[in-house]
């Protein structure tokens, strides 16, 4: 390690190493490489995609490493590093995955069975999204060179989609990257593209993987056939908002990520650049402490339902409808978990019914202390909404206005707060939601959702796990863990010479290309 | 000189161990949770107790007090939590473009600063010397990331002159990475050259109605030598002093203007820094800052005595 002194001496003399740097500097990248610079919304840091599950690091690593399976257009999985979907026996308690054969990782190697093992391994140990499934698993194990086999102690019927999420992913890597127990320090996938160069706030530079083997069938979602068009990738963090459309708009960037709504208009009237509104995306949420203090009470929590306005709170935070959806359906519209029939209780802006249900619960006042950031603009202006809505409804509200990092650390806490404000990014499955996991702030945990939950992750006709969830949304309005407020869509923009784009909510760059 | 050189780095030693405690306290006393903040707002509390054992984050205050000041006395900063890699590195990497920027900042602040200062303090109640003052009074005011925004939205989007923000490619020449820092210096550069313009105007107008100035127009020598041989040389203490100042200021106050233009620079390793509670950055980045804040008043000090002979140490 360089040390303090070396590093102060390396600074006072920073004059003459930058005159060297000036004379030994080298020549620009060659101009005929085809490459495009993506503005992202910051510094990722460690780039593992399993043990990380921050959407910035599933945008960028799902380039490098892949999965068994992919979700397609239609938010199915789909075969990736598998070659057909799993097959499940002894009551959905044993999966079989057949591997496609001459898949290359970036260091040359081949892809075997004992790689995947490790890699699944690694998963179940260190991921959030693997440390689900992890209770229900009892082995994974090779059953040849190019079959793995997962048995199971009860069925799961989430395996598959966990599988395919490149969130906190199943990534599979080489057996030796894969016995890693630490975060991830050097990068080897299977992807289209691999890692060259990471200079911390300043980019991750990819360069296409020749050696890379497409899985077969037409490209849909994020399955299908994956073809690396443009030779260099570069993701850039570009923290500030504005910068970001800036950068579009002069040419700077071919693609921006999360871009301010209100400087939509400004996006759309500039040659050479097309915003792109990605739906589904998000949902926003004010979730609920149900261990301790006044929230505790289901009676004030349901007051709290009835009290809140999410359609001003949208508007309030959005502006322009064109941007959300005042949705209380947990999963939209267009999507195999949709429902509208068990939504009861959403948007009512009732403030009378919601001080009876004070009353009933024998409310004395006691401050309610609200979570929010104004680190995400538009939780803080829903926040503030919400705060008018409930002291109408004779809630004493404390508003703790925070930056994220002290609220993410301050919602561990059962003691510290009440009520936080957040969002979710759309996931194709229920289980991958936060609040279902007991164990998360808020800790939903009552007998009954635990009944329905648990039936749900063992049914495995996909017609009956409709029903099951169903019941589980019946039973968020009812018991209100927390309350969703709407759907809400990212705005991000690309260049008009990129083409081949689908807008999805973790944006990739396969199959893209840059030209004119 | 050696005695007066020994005092002042013993006394230098001393205020660089109490910013190491100050800052050690203070970055521990905000709330937040770097682990938290590096696992996303998916993480549940066990995962983050897992990451926070495996920091050594879990250990007493007490302890981590004692085994940062071990390290710092061995002059190690640590590995930064969040950038997986030592703290020295990352403040090193960083530390090309902010000093080429401050360079730069404090190059537009003087060549403007001094001369415009001058000028105005020579023509002393004319209609120009009114105008530098308004002028350098809005200067003064105007906070650097408006200047910025407005400088992008001209300058890189409307003409296309400069880049909008970045660092230039990978693997780009000096000088096309200097061209994107051109903008953000003259933001930088432009309200602090306003102080520099007060400063070297107030200096020089005292000069101005000193005795040895009048003698040296009775004696006939020009305008022009009276200030710049008798004038300015004797004004420029004060001004250096300023000067001086701007560059420490610079060096931790670049912070806005990096934040605006996506500049890899030491400012946005500090704001980033803080938002993920990455501790040994936030410890390295401003015992390293203060280290050169020091460095740089002792460097002043002594360059008193180069300009007035007079000054001895």
């Amino acid at each position: 390690m360089l040390s303090f002194k070396s590093g102060f001496t390396a600074l006072a003399v920073g004059g003459a190493l930058l005159l060297g740097q000036v004379l030994g500097q080298a020549p620009a990248q060659a101009q005929t490489k085809s490459a495009i610079d993506i503005a992202t919304i910051g510094e990722p840091g460690p780039l593992d995609p399993v043990t990380v599950t921050s959407d910035l690091v599933s945008i960028i690593t799902q380039h490098v490493f892949e999965t068994l399976y992919a979700f397609d257009g239609k938010w199915e999985a789909a075969p990736l590093l598998a070659s057909a979907l799993p097959q499940i026996s002894d009551g959905g308690k044993f999966y079989t995955i057949p591997l496609r054969e001459g898949v290359k990782f970036h260091d040359g190697s081949t892809m075997t069975a004992d790689d995947v093992v490790t890699s699944l391994n690694r998963w179940l140990k260190a991921s959030p999204r693997g440390k689900l499934a992890a209770p229900a698993v009892d082995a994974v194990a090779a059953k040849d060179a190019k079959t793995v086999t997962i048995k199971l102690k009860q069925p799961f019927a989430p395996l598959l989609a966990l599988l395919a999420m490149n969130n906190g992913a199943a990534a599979i890597m080489p057996k030796a990257l894969a016995e890693t127990t630490d975060t991830l320090k050097t990068y080897v996938g299977t992807g289209p593209y691999k890692i060259v160069e990471q200079k911390p706030d300043q980019y991750i530079r990819m360069a296409r993987f020749d050696g890379y083997q497409s899985p077969p069938g037409a490209a849909s979602g994020y399955a299908g056939a994956r073809k690396a068009e443009i030779e260099e990738l570069r993701f850039v963090p570009v923290p500030n908002a504005t910068t970001r459309v800036d950068g579009m708009l002069a040419g700077q960037y071919q693609f921006a990520d999360s871009l301010p709504t209100e400087l939509a208009p400004k996006l759309k009237g500039a040659a050479g650049v097309e915003p792109i509104m990605v739906k589904p995306f998000g949902w926003a949420l004010v979730i609920f402490n149900q261990k301790t203090g006044p929230m505790a009470n289901p009676l004030v929590r349901q007051a709290a339902q009835a009290a809140l306005t999410p359609e001003d709170m949208l508007l309030a935070a959005f502006g322009d409808p064109a941007f959300f959806e005042v949705e209380g359906s947990i999963y939209p519209k267009g999507t195999p978990f949709y429902d509208e029939a068990s939504v009861k209780g959403y948007n009512q802006h009732d403030a009378k019914k919601a001080a009876a249900l004070l009353k009933q619960a024998g409310y004395k006042g006691e401050p309610i202390k609200i979570l929010t950031s104004p680190q995400y603009d538009f939780l803080y202006k829903m926040s503030l909404v919400a705060q008018q809505n409930l002291q109408e409804a004779g809630f004493t509200v404390d508003l703790q206005v925070l930056d994220w990092a002290t609220l993410l650390s301050k919602r561990s806490d059962p003691g510290a707060w009440d009520a936080f404000f957040t969002y979710h990014t759309f996931v194709p499955e229920p289980t991958l939601i936060t609040i279902m996991n007991p164990a998360y702030p808020g800790w939903w945990d009552t007998p009954e959702k635990k009944a329905a939950l648990d039936a749900f992750n063992t049914d495995t006709d996909p017609a009956k796990r409709v029903s099951d969830w169903k019941a589980i949304q019946g039973l968020f309005y009812s018991q209100v863990p927390a309350v969703k407020i709407g759907e809400f869509y990212n705005l991000a923009a690309r260049s008009k010479k990129l083409t081949g784009y689908t807008p999805v909510p973790w944006p990739f760059f396969w199959n893209v290309k840059v030209g004119g | 000189m050696t005695a007066y050189l020994s005092r002042r780095f013993a006394g230098m030693a001393v205020v660089m161990l109490m910013v190491a405690a100050i800052v050690f306290v203070i970055a521990r006393v905000v709330p937040g949770d770097p682990a938290a903040v590096m696992l996303g707002s998916n993480a549940t509390p066990a995962d983050v107790a897992a990451l926070r054992a495996q920091l050594g984050l879990d250990r007493p205050l007490p302890v981590q007090f004692v085994l940062y000041l071990r390290d710092i006395l061995s002059f190690d900063l640590g590995n930064s939590i969040f950038l997986n890699r030592p703290v020295i590195d990352a403040l090193l990497d960083r530390a090309e473009l902010t000093s080429w920027l401050t360079g730069m900042s404090v190059m537009i602040a003087v060549l403007i600063g001094v001369p415009v200062g001058v000028l105005a303090a020579v023509r002393r109640g004319t209609l120009l010397d009114q105008a530098v003052t308004a002028v350098s009074m809005l200067a003064a005011s105007l906070p650097s990331f408006w200047v910025g925004l407005t400088l992008i939205e001209y300058f890189a989007v409307r003409l296309g002159w400069f880049p909008v923000a970045g660092y230039g490619d990978p693997g780009a020449a000096l000088g096309a990475r200097l061209h994107h820092l051109v903008l953000p210096a003259v933001a930088l550069g432009l309200p602090n050259s306003a102080l520099i313009i007060r400063f070297t105007r107030t200096s020089m107008l005292d000069v101005l109605h000193e005795d040895y100035v009048r003698t040296a127009k009775a004696k006939g020598l020009g305008p022009g030598a009276v200030i710049v041989k008798h004038a300015f040389r004797n004004a420029l203490i004060p001004v250096l002093t300023v000067i001086g100042l701007t560059i420490a200021t610079l060096i931790g106050g670049a912070i806005v203007t990096e934040t605006v233009f996506g500049l890899p620079g030491v400012g946005n390793l500090i704001v980033s820094a803080v938002l993920r509670r990455d501790y040994p950055v936030i410890q390295g980045a401003l015992l390293i800052i203060s280290g050169l804040y020091v460095l740089i008043n002792l460097a002043v000090d002594l360059l008193y005595a180069v300009v007035d002979p007079r000054v001895r140490y």
